[in-house]
């Protein structure tokens, strides 16, 4: 058996190693170029054209031209001759993050344009996918898993039992930590272009903070260290932070009068989608992060209400009451204040006030779709 | 870029990775069978003559099988192997009687509409293929019966291309790498089997003036070879096997 198998491992060595045609350095792309049809990387182009021709018409892509022509003149900012390249998606969906696939989608989730303070802070997340392409890490990545799984598998052939077990983990964690290496490269230089572009890095940093603060707050399990793609978020923060204080960060700019003026007819929307997240103790940071940026303006007031209205523990509901009638008085809050004030006050008793708000509502929104519940509420109340 | 770069995709991918696993699953289950057709009703009620058949963008995709298991794409091979199926599909059907229609891929009228309605159709072939081929999954209010739909939303093509039935194609083939086949080598030394390429697809008529699919068939393969026309004439010939015209 012994020698069957040295045989065979034997065997698939020779072919193994045969069969590693396409391993050696992997350039950065040019502008423009695109991969040769015999290539591994022109199959993932042809399976993510795929994609993206589905991603074209979902109804989850945010096509509001004002936000999408934002969102491309930063990414042209920060690299003009690249730009023409990439094809940028804004998709509703809550939480942070964006993606660059090999051919040059880049999706952007709604969470994160909610989250960032600003133009700089924008930049430094499409800085970073940028990196991504110019770096084809999309092609490194599957090359590394192919080669990795391939000498994996082999691996258990030869040994079998526990051992191949242990190669698979082995195999993960290389894979896992050959990712982290491309995320901190990525880092470095989105960086790099964010400060030619003239965009604060330091506000790269404060990216993660921000993330950070709401992660630790967050009632959601803590992540496995060993099994993430990408440095821990604290590290990522210190190693930019850095950075950013060893480049000269005279003449730069933030941008966060358009970044507020582009987003604003968005927030109230996006800001929903993160409160049926159900997360509270998160949504009540990433609030107070809101609120701290500007003012707490009349749309934040309300969602703070909401927040509390929804939690619904020990204080809340007058939490909730302060919220709603702080945001009635700090004028323009959206007619639904009116709505959630009324159900609130009516659960906590208070009659007279719950009827004077759907009254107030009611008046406000004079096609609302739920008139007639409410006015069953009034009629319920008499 | 964030922390959870691996979820980047899930939104917009999520739901096209499970119905590809479904896709897989059904695809592989009851391989011995290399075809398997359902149809509305025994025979087509009124039989078209010289009917005109839209045929929809091939769906075909060829890949490497690595030692590993993972699926390369492969882009080379699939324009191969998508321009064989095309020219098989072309001859077939000029043969059963009927008039092929071809599907503008490069106008852009209408074009979104029509994207929804072959993302629509990945859809419902999915479900075709999970409740009807994988018995655990079988819907009792599908109980022998075949009655699924692509909806009135299908009829507008009917219009634009003057057809009376729009044939889908999704077909996917592929090959053991060098370090598949060593592995097979290895395996068969040690009395194990190891999988390799397969060629799977199903095939979808739909009816343009209700919208219904009035046939279908499922093709599972472990031979074969999309890159090679006379075998890509003989896979598609197997797809259509039974089709109603």
């Amino acid at each position: 058996m012994t020698s069957t198998r040295a045989t065979g491992l034997l065997a698939a060595t020779v072919l193994f190693i045969a069969s590693c045609a396409q391993t050696g350095s992997i350039q950065k792309i040019e502008p423009g170029e695109r991969p040769a049809l015999e290539t591994d990387e022109a199959g993932l182009w042809m399976q993510m054209d795929g994609v993206e021709e589905k991603l074209r018409t979902s109804g989850k892509v945010v096509i509001d031209p004002d936000l999408n022509a934002y969102v491309r003149d930063i990414l042209c900012r920060l690299n003009g001759s690249y730009c023409a390249d990439i094809r940028t998606y804004i998709v509703r969906t809550a939480d942070f993050n964006a993606s660059m696939a090999p051919n040059g989608v880049m999706i952007v989730w709604t969470g994160i344009i909610l989250r960032t303070r600003n133009e700089a802070q924008l930049a430094s997340v499409f800085g970073h996918e940028l990196a991504h392409y110019i770096n084809r890490d999309s092609l490194k990545r599957w090359r590394e898993i192919r080669n990795t799984t391939d000498a994996a598998v082999f691996f258990t052939f030869a040994t079998g039992g526990i051992a191949g077990i242990l190669a698979g983990f082995a195999a993960y964690d290389s894979i896992m930590s050959f990712s982290r290496d491309m995320e901190r490269e990525a880092d470095t230089r989105g960086l790099a272009m964010m400060r030619e572009a003239g965009y604060d890095p330091r506000e790269s940093a404060k990216t993660w903070q921000q993330l950070i603060e709401e992660k630790e707050a967050s009632d959601e399990p803590k992540r496995s260290a060993f099994f993430s793609t990408h440095p821990e978020a604290k590290e990522r923060s210190e190693t930019l932070a850095k950075l950013a204080e060893e480049t000269d960060n005279s003449g730069t700019t933030v941008g966060r009068k358009r970044h507020a003026a582009v987003t604003a007819p968005f927030r109230g929307d996006w800001l929903l989608d993160e409160l049926r997240q159900r997360d509270y103790a998160r949504f009540e940071v990433l609030l107070n992060q809101l609120t701290e940026a500007g003012t707490e303006d009349a749309e934040l007031l309300f969602y703070r209400g909401e927040m509390y209205r929804l939690r619904n523990e020990d204080e809340d509901a007058e939490k909730a009451i302060t919220a709603y009638i702080a945001a009635t008085e700090s004028g323009d809050a959206p007619a639904a204040t009116y709505r959630s004030l009324g159900l609130v006050q009516w659960s906590a008793g208070n009659i007279t006030e719950a009827r004077a708000a759907f009254e107030t509502y009611l008046a406000a929104e004079k096609t609302a779709e739920d008139r007639a519940m409410i006015e069953y509420y009034l009629k319920q109340m008499q | 870029m964030g922390e959870r770069m691996r979820r980047a995709e899930r939104p917009v991918m999520r739901a096209w990775n499970r119905m590809g696993a479904v896709v897989a699953v059904a695809l592989l289950l009851g391989a011995c069978a290399q075809t398997k057709s359902f149809l509305t009703s025994e025979s087509l009620a009124q039989k078209p003559t010289n009917p005109r058949v839209l045929i929809m963008p091939t769906d075909v995709e060829l890949s490497e099988l690595t030692a590993a298991g993972l699926l390369e794409p492969n882009a080379a091979w699939t324009e191969m192997g998508r321009s064989n199926v095309d020219a098989a599909l072309d001859s077939l059907l000029a043969g059963l009687n009927t008039t092929v229609v071809r599907y503008d891929e490069s106008s852009t009228a209408g074009s979104d509409a029509e994207t929804q309605l072959l993302k629509l159709h990945s859809a419902v072939g999915a479900s075709i293929l999970a409740h009807k081929y994988l018995p655990a999954l079988a819907l009792p209010t599908k109980k022998n019966k075949f009655d699924w739909s692509l909806g009135t939303g299908a009829t507008a093509l009917r219009g634009r291309y003057d057809a009376d039935y729009a044939l889908f194609i999704y077909l996917r083939d592929s090959f053991a790498s060098g370090g598949r086949v060593a592995l097979i080598v290895v395996g068969a030394l040690f009395g194990v089997g190891v999988q390799g390429g397969t060629q799977v697809g199903f095939a979808s008529l739909v009816d343009l003036r209700s919208g219904e699919i009035i046939w279908f068939n499922r093709l599972v393969s472990g031979a074969g070879d999309l890159r090679k026309p006379d075998l890509a004439r003989g896979a598609t010939e197997n797809l259509l096997d039974d089709l109603p015209l």
